[in-house]
């Protein structure tokens, strides 16, 4: 609107272009809400809400019991420990990927020749399946003709059966998670340190600092909104981390490797309990969305401009 | 930067370059090993897969292109092209429609002035908090009362869309919440005058959209392409429950029903036709990212910093 129009004009067109946009908006927006709808938003809420039945057994009719589930919840071993386990393996997972990731980063920032490959191969991992590549991880831990036990055998060692102990389960979860998720956390921090304003880096030189110097008063504090970033997107992954639980241990053995969202997939499909999947889930999504709120809340207060919602883009359905 | 190329080159032998090199490189090579291992298993005869030793480096006696064949060809022993087929179909239409609504909703939420617009992003983001593991049993139930179809009448008496292409169908045209915000953010950034400047000549709506904002947005749109792309091709959950014949399974699908998850308990699991299925996965999906991994690596570095 280039034209000095008289106030109570444009006073006017200003109210008819809303009226305009928010019938553009609704047009362009209900059928995609709708469909949304259908897929996801409601299955999720029926979801939640199935979560104050009794519910075993899909033939039978679901008991409204309040808080009944979650009183069970917290009473049984079986879940807490699930619970807990998502808590520190999903700290563990996060913490060695973002190390591990943050090590990577550094070197990939040196004028060195083929980073560009570099960054490639790191990052594959992250984009293959996980049903085809913890299958090939299942290879490697076959009890008779695994490539790991092969080796032990050929120097003369005993085979181990990984399918027998929960500790070396975990284990392999751990390393296929960090494998998978390393490539990513090294681009982001390498963009990260990309974006750390050089100039920093000659005022530090300036005043003496050598390497270390520079990555400890210039590079980390230049790194605080892409940390916490990362921190809490990987921690919000990590801990509802369960396909790799379902395909390499299956939860085994003695549902010892059991992490939350894995039990919810149990209770869901092997034992038909839907009050307490729905329940379980309730409480997997309000420590998210508490983590996702308190990320929100610091980053909003120290820089409006880096605080971003915390997932990643994903295909789905 | 000016600096003579022998100089830069000689820069590289420096302790922390070198460092630098063996660590990358070394760690990618272990990072890579298990495609490695998997495109090499790929060479072997399925009954001498099973028999041999499998080493660290797994070189068969009697190579065979048997099961790459099989990919490109189909195989008598699995309906390894229809899988492929139906992969590739559900990836190119979940692309599409996840183009179409982020570019769209995402010209709304950061065009367009209407009540309650923020309160609605932010719930939609909400959202996307919510463990998707969730929803599976939800929508099995809902897709099982699916009204007036499979055999319903009204809720019950079927088997509603279960088991049918509309799995697949159903959920393209529902918004994308990721895409819709990458998309909001970028917008944000063209300046409105540019659209004003439009107006003034003649443009409507749809010829500013699509003709003017959609141009400038093709790196954020690649970016939302290739991941959607990736999402939908590597997913097994739609069609490992909501559908049951051969007929609809994709290429994860397929592997999960003959893995230790889908099998039934004690049965030998099939490695061979499992490393095939996965090459069929694997291979397309590390191709994809070497041609478009500018966008991929443009694209996290803004999801991540930017925002």
């Amino acid at each position: 609107m280039g034209h000095a129009d008289p106030p109570a004009a444009t006073a006017a067109k200003r109210r008819t272009k809303r009226n305009r946009d928010g019938l553009i908006a609704f047009v362009i927006l209900a059928p995609m809400f709708l469909f949304w709808l259908i897929v996801s938003g409601f299955p999720t809420l029926f979801g939640f809400f199935l979560g104050f039945f009794d519910w075993v057994g899909l033939n039978d009719t679901p008991n409204f019991i309040g808080f009944g589930n979650f009183v069970h919840f917290f009473q049984n071993k079986v879940y807490t420990d699930a619970l807990w386990r998502s808590i520190w393996l999903g700290g563990l997972v996060t913490a060695l990927t973002l190390l591990a990731g943050f090590g990577a980063a550094l070197l990939m920032n040196l004028p060195l020749f083929g980073k560009g490959f570099y960054r490639s191969i790191w990052y594959i991992p992250a984009i293959t399946s996980t049903v085809a590549t913890t299958q090939v991880f299942n290879i490697f831990l076959d009890t008779n003709n695994g490539v790991i036990n092969n080796v032990l055998k050929s120097f003369g060692k005993e085979p181990i059966v990984w399918q027998y102990s929960a500790a070396w389960g975990i284990f392999w979860i751990v390393v296929y998670s960090v494998w998978k998720g390393v490539g990513g956390a090294a681009l982001i921090w390498l963009a990260g340190l990309q974006s750390v304003d050089p100039v920093l880096y000659e005022a530090a030189a300036i005043d003496g600092a050598g390497r270390w110097g520079k990555l400890r008063y210039v590079t980390l504090p230049g790194l605080k909104p892409i940390a916490t970033y990362i921190m809490i997107t990987s921690l919000i992954g990590a801990i509802q981390i369960y396909e790799q639980v379902l395909f390499i241990t299956n939860g085994g053995p003695y549902g010892q490797t059991e992490v939350l969202v894995f039990r919810i997939y149990r209770d869901g499909f092997w034992d038909f309990n839907l009050g307490m999947a729905g329940a379980s889930s309730l409480i997997m999504a309000v420590i998210v969305i508490v983590i996702a709120v308190l990320y929100y809340n610091w980053s909003t207060k120290s820089d409006r401009r880096t605080t971003i919602p915390v997932k990643p883009v994903k295909g789905g359905r | 930067m000016a600096e003579p190329f022998w100089l830069s080159l000689r820069k590289q032998f420096t302790p922390i370059h070198l460092l630098g090199h063996a660590v990358l490189f070394g760690v990618g090579l272990v990072l890579l090993y298990p495609l490695i291992f998997m495109i090499l298993a790929g060479f072997y005869d399925k009954n001498e897969f099973m028999t041999t030793v499998l080493r660290v480096i797994p070189i068969p006696e009697e190579p065979t292109l048997a099961n790459y064949r099989a990919l490109i060809l189909g195989s008598k022993d699995a309906a390894v092209s229809t899988y492929m087929t139906n992969s590739l179909i559900r990836t190119a239409y979940n692309t599409f429609w996840a183009l179409l609504t982020s570019f769209l909703a995402g010209y709304v939420f950061a065009r367009l002035k209407f009540k309650g617009r923020e309160q609605l992003f932010l719930i939609m983001l909400a959202t996307q908090m919510i463990p998707g593991t969730l929803a599976i049993i939800p929508t099995y139930l809902e897709f099982a009362r699916f009204p007036f179809a499979g055999g319903n009448s009204i809720f019950t008496g079927g088997t509603g869309i279960l088991n049918t292409w509309w799995v697949y169908l159903i959920g393209g045209p529902a918004i994308n919440i990721m895409g819709t915000f990458l998309v909001k953010q970028s917008l944000e950034k063209v300046p409105i005058e540019l659209d004003e400047a439009a107006i003034v000549d003649g443009a409507g709506t749809l010829r500013i959209i699509f003709q003017i904002l959609l141009p400038l947005q093709l790196p954020i749109m690649a970016f939302i392409a290739i991941t959607t792309a990736l999402g939908t091709w590597n997913d097994f959950i739609t069609p490992f429950f909501y559908t049951n014949s051969d007929k609809l399974q994709t290429l994860p699908s397929a592997i999960t029903r003959i893995s230790s998850v889908g099998a039934s308990p004690g049965a030998v699991i099939n490695y061979p036709l499992i490393i095939t299925l996965s090459l069929g996965i694997t291979v397309p999906a590390m191709l994809i990212f070497f041609f478009f991994q500018k966008y991929i690596v443009q694209g996290l570095a803004n999801t991540g910093i930017k925002g």
